[in-house]
């Protein structure tokens, strides 16, 4: 354990150099994770004000703070390692990540916590600023916040399970731009990066309680905003719990199968 | 002189479809991206318009027309602009932009047309076939007139976005490990969707002057459903012009940069 | 020396600024607020003439500015100093019409396009360099002829060998028959057959079409075989520019002596150093000014049947100036 503790803090380290000298870049990909909220902020506020000021329950303010919180939570939750993944298998760049006496997970799991970690240093201050701009409206107590972290990172880890199982798929087919053009189309819709899941036609959200998505996600963002109620609560943290176990079931199931695959057709 | 221009074309365009007749695979796979992109934008428009009736005084049937035109536009984006400017990128990075400048030919002209993904067709051909279908909604008579404002609009977008892309990649030149510099046009193409005019002034502004995401969908599409005035139309097509001698300048001057001349 | 020079440099310059930074943490924190820059001097003044049709080796280890060199007389890069005329062109103003007439080859690296056939590639070059479509054919059939292109001109070219591609590569960059030929290591990387056939080619190619040949290389091989003429470069200047032989006559200052000889091989150790023994033979390195004073006293002493006085090969020469 202290040596796997030993390799995560060289690991952090490198992947903090790294950044550093592709501080350019780091900062220039955030731009659309920022964009995307912000414009369906505006959409749905240009509905509400049409429509009496609310649609469904949420007032303007409401949006500002519903997007504002999910910014936060998508950049903390979010992943990119699955569209490096077809590279890895296709040019045989995951074989020296083989040869090393750990698993290759924690690598990415070291790169992805440097750079959001990283990143708040971008992120919290643009938040405020659009906070200035749109005025949201939040009723935030002690105990949701509580909540919130908790789901949290709940959230981060099924995220990037679910994602990294993704990514392997490449063990499979040639055609990942596709696989992940679909996954991103779901995800889009059925986690909440559209708009609250309370504003989808019914079929929609029944079909986000069954799907890991709601969880990555939306799930967290109304548990600090207070929207959820006590029995609702308690239905996502186990939901949450039992999609954990899920995603790491798959992950080491693919990992598995993947691999033999990737050395079977020689790396 | 421009029948030289037009054969060189002619035979970029020839290698390019052999290239890709090689993967045809990737026929199948762009023709079912294709449709689920656009499934995703009718889908986002289906779930906004349950709970609206027009969206900043756009109709259902406006907007769909400005869906295909944004449809349409990314599709000529990502056939000739975004391959090439990408590979113009990584030439520069790896030092192999070198076998262009021996040719004896302008080397941005070289470097503009001569990768294409042409499996990207579908995206244009859907992107057609959604305004086709929004335009018989609108029921509207689209006259020769309107036809011809769209499609001005539509090359001056195009050029300005062009000029854009360029001036962008001519950076490398000097950033030479800034790979990811266009995707500032690709986060902020997705804003584009939506009409303009819907945007606080500080992010229609972005839109329209710094990155030029307005003059490549919403303008156009206003043209198409007879909302665009005639002196946006003569603006847009000068800063279309402005646009194409900037850079070229630009490029120029990175040029003799990567060529080592102190500028 | 004017027009009968086909490449003229003159004091031939480049230098570079490179930003330096040292490893670890701290130093990586500090070059965010400023940067460390350095200069480098890739090319220090140099000034050599070519006349029509020569083939001439330049060479230098790496990092010696070899590259530079090619690069600038071939248009791609501007110098810091100095002045270079290619067929009465200045290079780096890349005029349509000089481009015309000259081909750079780079060992290593691609100009033709990766999934498609080579000869699809070809076409494209005739565009380009708008080649008259008699002309194109009969270099064609000539270069196909020469490099044994036949079954490899339809294959994608991601599917050949290094070698295969090398030969496609020149190939391309000859359809236009250049009169200057530049060749920055064209054999790097390829095996001792395909290394020789080039050679032959392009020994060839220049006999055929009087075209100036300037290469670079490390392998002494290349140089042996194609030019009587080499530039030595180390460090950005001119060390050298001669004759082989002159090369291994000025450079080296000892002569190897290979004697034939029953008597034991220790007694031969006073004479000079040791280099190899065998069966009868003993080959020694004696230094350049006692040679005569050594062979005098083999012939004395020893009972010799066979004697041979050599220069020390090339690369020994070059070795000890790069030292």
């Amino acid at each position: 354990m202290r040596a796997l503790l030993a390799v995560y803090r060289a690991q952090l380290k490198t992947s903090f150099l790294m950044y550093l000298q592709y501080r350019a870049s780091s900062v220039l990909w955030l731009l659309g994770m920022i964009l995307e909220p912000v414009i369906y902020l505006v959409v749905w506020s240009t509905i509400a004000r049409a429509n009496g000021w609310a649609v469904d329950g949420y007032g303007v303010g409401d949006f500002a703070s519903y997007f504002l919180v999910l910014l936060l939570v998508n950049h903390l939750t979010d992943n990119w390692v699955y569209y490096e993944f077809e590279e890895r298998v296709r040019q045989g760049l995951l074989s020296p990540l083989l040869l090393r006496p750990i698993h290759p997970i924690n690598a990415d799991v070291a790169q992805n916590l440097t750079y959001k970690w990283m990143m708040l240093v971008v992120m919290l201050p643009t938040a405020g600023v659009l906070a200035l701009v749109f005025h949201p409206t939040a009723h935030v107590t002690w105990l949701s916040l509580l909540l919130f972290f908790s789901s949290l990172v709940l959230a981060i880890a099924i995220r990037f399970l679910v994602e990294w199982s993704l990514g392997l798929t490449a063990f499979w087919t040639t055609q990942m731009s596709a696989v992940l053009q679909v996954y991103y189309v779901a995800l889009f819709f059925l986690s909440g990066q559209m708009g609250p899941l309370a504003l989808f036609p019914v079929p929609v959200e029944i079909l986000a309680l069954v799907l890991p998505f709601q969880w990555m996600l939306a799930f967290p963002v109304q548990l600090l905003l207070g929207q959820v109620d006590q029995r609702a609560i308690v239905l996502g943290l186990v939901a949450q719990a039992i999609w954990l176990c899920l995603s790491l079931a798959l992950m080491t199931v693919l990992w598995r199968h993947g691999l033999r695959r990737y050395s079977g057709t020689g790396a | 002189m421009s029948m030289r221009y037009i054969a060189l074309l002619r035979r970029f365009l020839q290698l390019n479809i052999l290239r890709e007749l090689a993967y045809r695979g990737n026929f199948y796979t762009q023709i079912f991206q294709s449709l689920l992109s656009l499934s995703f934008g009718l889908l986002g428009l289906a779930v906004i318009f349950d709970h609206t009736g027009t969206l900043n005084e756009w109709h259902p049937a406006q907007i769909l027309a400005l869906l295909g035109v944004y449809q349409l536009v990314g599709g000529v984006i990502n056939l000739v602009i975004q391959p090439c400017m990408q590979q113009l990128m990584r030439e520069v990075h790896q030092g192999t932009l070198d076998f262009t400048l021996l040719k004896p030919e302008d080397a941005q002209f070289l470097v503009s047309i001569r990768q294409m993904q042409i499996w990207k067709l579908c995206d244009i051909v859907l992107g057609l076939v959604v305004v086709g279908i929004a335009l018989a909604h609108l029921g509207a008579t689209v006259g020769a007139g309107q036809m011809l404002t769209f499609l001005v609009a539509l090359v001056a977008g195009g050029a300005i976005v062009y000029s854009f892309w360029l001036m962008l990649a001519t950076c490398s030149f000097w950033l030479v490990r800034v790979e990811n510099i266009l995707v500032i046009f690709q986060d902020l193409y997705q804003a584009g969707r939506w009409p303009v005019s819907i945007y606080p002034s500080w992010l229609r502004w972005t839109l329209t002057f710094l990155v030029p995401v307005t003059v490549a969908t919403t303008i156009p599409a206003q043209a198409l459903i007879g909302q665009l005035a005639w002196p946006t139309l003569l603006g847009v097509a000068l800063f279309a012009l402005l646009t194409l001698v900037l850079s070229r300048w630009f490029w120029l001057f990175g040029l003799r940069h990567y060529t080592g001349a102190s500028a | 020396m004017g027009h009968s020079c086909v490449i003229d440099v003159c004091d031939l310059g480049k230098h570079y600024t490179v930003s330096r930074r040292d490893a670890g943490l701290k130093a990586a924190l500090r070059s965010v607020v400023r940067r460390a820059t350095s200069e480098v001097v890739a090319v220090d003044g140099i000034t050599f003439h070519l006349a029509p049709g020569e083939i001439v080796g330049f060479l230098g280890s790496n990092g010696a500015g070899k590259t530079t060199t090619l690069k600038m007389l071939a248009g791609l890069l501007y110098p810091t100093t100095g002045t270079a005329m290619v067929l009465d062109y200045v290079p780096w103003r890349r005029e349509r019409a000089f481009l015309q007439q000259i081909a750079l080859v780079m060992g290593q690296r691609n100009q033709l396009q990766w999934d498609i056939p080579a000869i699809d590639s070809f076409v494209l070059n005739q565009a380009i360099y708008r080649i008259d479509p008699s002309a194109y054919r009969r270099t064609l059939g000539e270069l196909t002829d020469l490099l044994d292109l036949g079954p490899l001109l339809t294959k994608p070219v991601r599917t050949l060998s290094l070698g295969e591609r090398m030969k496609c590569e020149l190939a391309a960059a000859l359809l236009h028959r250049p009169r200057v030929l530049f060749l920055d290591e064209p054999t790097i990387g390829l095996d001792v057959t395909s290394q020789r056939r080039i050679r032959t080619f392009i020994a060839e190619y220049n006999r055929r079409n009087e075209a100036t040949v300037l290469l670079t290389s490390h392998y002494m091989a290349d140089v042996e075989a194609l030019s009587r003429r080499v530039i030595l470069i180390h460090r950005g200047q001119i060390l050298f520019d001669g004759n082989l032989r002159e090369l291994a006559q000025r450079f080296s200052s000892y002569k190897t002596l290979t004697v034939q000889t029953p008597d034991a091989v220790s007694s031969l150790a006073s004479f000079g150093e040791i280099i190899s023994a065998e069966e009868g033979q003993v080959k020694l390195r004696v230094p350049k000014a006692a040679t005569a004073s050594v062979v005098q006293r083999l012939l004395e002493e020893c009972a010799i049947s066979d004697l041979t006085i050599e220069d020390p090969p090339i690369e020994q020469a070059i070795e000890q100036v790069f030292a």
